[in-house]
């Protein structure tokens, strides 16, 4: 894991994400939903990105994986992908993607080989049969049941875990450097998904990928990356290794947050107010209109990003003070 | 303490064909469910997908018509009656959508489907359920201008409200909550959480809380049971139950949640649950049970006493415990 603060050495990354912006004009004027974001997932790494609805979790996916909608415009920053900027010169087939709803993610009336194969037509090398048997050694790999004749198959003929699998499987097939997960299990049960979780993890660690996991689900953050950025309003209000911010929150957002989590809250109590809106994102922190300790010169200045220890910063001055017992329930 | 809903050897069948000239055998979703929900408490039910939970829901609301069992509500038995006559004798059990913004229709301000529910259960003076929607988006903590908006217009959390306050209106005594939490932030879940204990508390409800998530249903649910295959297979109040499981099944469910502290705790259940089609011999829940022998194959468990109020279907539930 390396350190985010632009003096220190550069380490050896897979992604180097630095001060992104990303602005999208509506007609209520311009949206701000991304405004100075950096991070870095060294080779093999994993890093998770929580936030809640809002916080701009799949503009960034989407700035990664070079599916910005139309219109967006990236004021500044830079998003590198083993030293390339992806934004000037897009990268396709070492990115992998596990989506969100695997019954949605797959289209009914094909066969899932045709819909997997042709992907691979695009970005992988070899002919069609290479293709359809590195998928099928794929399909064993993420235990698939019948292997053989997963390809012929419709998706319906699939449960919930076995189209995870199969979307775990496509976004493995072109030997991906990095994959990218976007709440890959929200529409599993919990038992799937402690399977599922642990399939990727396995995979990803043989094959030394990194991986970016978008989640709102700290229990599933701690057991599958080692280092989390939480997201408020398009900002990195905290980063560091998972253990330790679930274990000692800095930032008063994820201190707030994670009083909210039912297994530790002794009452439920919420944050206060909602994520503001994209377009009119208070001036200052953007966190202060909420924030229980906030300062008058919360409202003025941008916290600028607070080193704890090698590898983890909060952004936010007044991280050392205590916060009020009622906004922690 | 009085029982507001409660059931015994409730069987409920899907998709059966009963025809002249076809006869199909349907798939028992529900499968001998007794059940009793004590006044003003919260009743858990969890299980996987498919294990029968909101077609339980459904068929004490009255959509669904049992093929077997009786149910009790308020101590009156209200089952083995045409399913419109069933709603309407279950007036006072009320159904709040899993996903509250599916369930309004986007062309109508929120005011005139709030306003509906009113008109069909014989409100027809507008300015009496102008005041009774006012008063209760007010006891749901939203501002009674809401009632001029579009479902577009509102948030998650701000559609878990709407949905509360709908059948809210209908002053009911027991609702059921299918999933009341599924795809709120942690923010509006625990806030929605609150509400939902201040509003039992302010009307005297009863809920039945239909969920998945385990650390919520440990932190509202007074009583929680768990289904397995349109089985109950163990249940007992919360605290006991996430203390001593004492069901495989139970366990196995239990410790596949993920932690905050990323920790293991059990070993994980393998594979998927078998299709209610092909139900297991003996246990149903044997051919993922790490303790099961023959027995397990051979004989149906009974539900047995494990301690006051706490009960388990599994022949070696001692020795596994």
């Amino acid at each position: 894991m390396s350190d985010m603060l632009a003096s220190a050495p550069e380490a050896p990354s897979l992604m180097t994400v630095r001060d992104l912006a990303v602005h999208i004009p509506t007609d209520a004027g311009v949206a701000r939903i991304l405004d100075g974001v950096s991070f870095t997932l060294p080779p093999g790494g994993s890093l998770g990105i929580v936030g809640e609805s809002g916080c701009g979790k799949s503009t960034l996916l989407r700035a990664i994986l070079g599916i910005l909608p139309k219109g967006a415009r990236v004021p500044q920053g830079q998003v590198l992908f083993q030293g390339q900027d992806i934004l000037k010169t897009p990268v396709r087939g070492r990115i992998g993607f596990i989506p969100q709803d695997p019954y949605l993610s797959l289209n009914p009336v094909f066969r899932a080989g045709d819909q997997l194969l042709e992907g691979m037509r695009n970005h992988a090398p070899g002919t069609r049969d290479d293709h359809r048997k590195k998928l099928i050694n794929l399909f064993h790999a993420v235990q698939l049941p019948e292997p053989q004749n997963a390809l012929d198959k419709y998706p319906h003929q699939f449960s919930g875990g076995q189209r995870q699998r199969l979307l775990i499987a496509a976004a493995l097939a072109c030997d991906p450097d990095l994959v990218v997960a976007d709440e890959p299990t929200t529409a599993l049960d919990v038992t799937t998904q402690r399977e599922i979780l642990a399939l990727l993890r396995s995979l990803i660690s043989e094959r030394n990928m990194g991986l970016l996991f978008v989640t709102h689900d700290f229990g599933v953050l701690s057991s599958v990356c080692e280092d989390v950025a939480v997201l408020y309003a398009g900002r990195v209000a905290e980063y560091g290794p998972t253990g330790n911010v679930l274990a000692d929150p800095r930032h008063p957002y994820t201190r707030m947050l994670l009083a909210c989590h039912p297994d530790r809250a002794t009452d439920l109590i919420g944050i206060p107010g909602t994520v503001p809106a994209a377009t009119a994102q208070p001036p200052g922190c953007r966190f202060h209109p909420r924030c229980p300790i906030s300062r008058p010169n919360c409202a003025v200045a941008v916290p600028e990003a607070v080193r704890i220890f090698d590898g983890s910063r909060v952004a936010c001055p007044y991280h050392a003070d205590p916060l009020p017992e009622v906004a922690l329930g | 303490m009085a029982e507001m809903i409660g059931a015994r050897d409730l069987v409920v069948e899907l998709g059966a064909e009963r025809g002249l000239f076809r006869r199909r055998a349907g798939v028992r979703a529900v499968d001998g469910v007794s059940l009793s929900v004590t006044a003003g408490e919260t009743f858990g039910v969890v299980g996987e997908s498919g294990c029968g939970k909101t077609t339980l829901a459904r068929t004490l609301l009255g959509l669904q018509r049992e093929s077997g069992g009786e149910i009790r509500l308020e101590n009156a038995v209200v089952s083995g009656v045409a399913p419109s006559l069933a709603r309407r004798q279950r007036a006072a059990v009320q159904y709040v959508h899993q996903d509250p913004g599916a369930a309004l229709d986007p062309w109508w301000r929120v005011g005139a489907t709030l306003a509906e529910g009113l008109r069909i259960q014989g409100l027809t003076n507008r300015t009496e359920a102008a005041d009774r929607i006012a008063e209760t988006l007010r006891a749901v903590g939203l501002d009674p201008a809401f009632g001029e908006r579009y479902p577009h217009e509102l948030s998650g959390g701000q559609q878990r409200r709407i949905g509360l306050a709908r059948i809210l209106l209908l002053r009911p005594k027991l609702v059921i909550l299918d999933e009341p939490t599924a795809g709120l932030d942690l923010s509006v879940q625990a806030a929605v959480l609150r509400l939902l204990r201040d509003l039992r508390d302010r009307f005297g409800l009863t809920y039945l809380f239909i969920s998945h998530d385990l650390s919520v249903v440990r932190r509202v649910c007074d009583q929680v049971a768990v289904m397995y295959l349109g089985r109950i297979v163990e249940q007992a109040p919360a605290a006991e139950l996430f203390a001593q499981p004492r069901h495989p099944y139970t366990r196995a469910l239990l410790g596949a949640a993920p932690r905050l502290d990323g920790k293991a705790v059990a070993p994980t259940l393998r594979g998927d649950p078998p299709s209610l089609r092909a139900i297991p011999s003996g246990c149903r829940f044997h051919p993922r049970c790490l303790h099961a022998d023959m027995s397990c194959l051979e004989r149906e468990p009974v539900m047995q006493p494990v301690a006051a109020g706490h009960s388990v279907c599994c022949h070696h539930w001692r020795e596994a415990a």
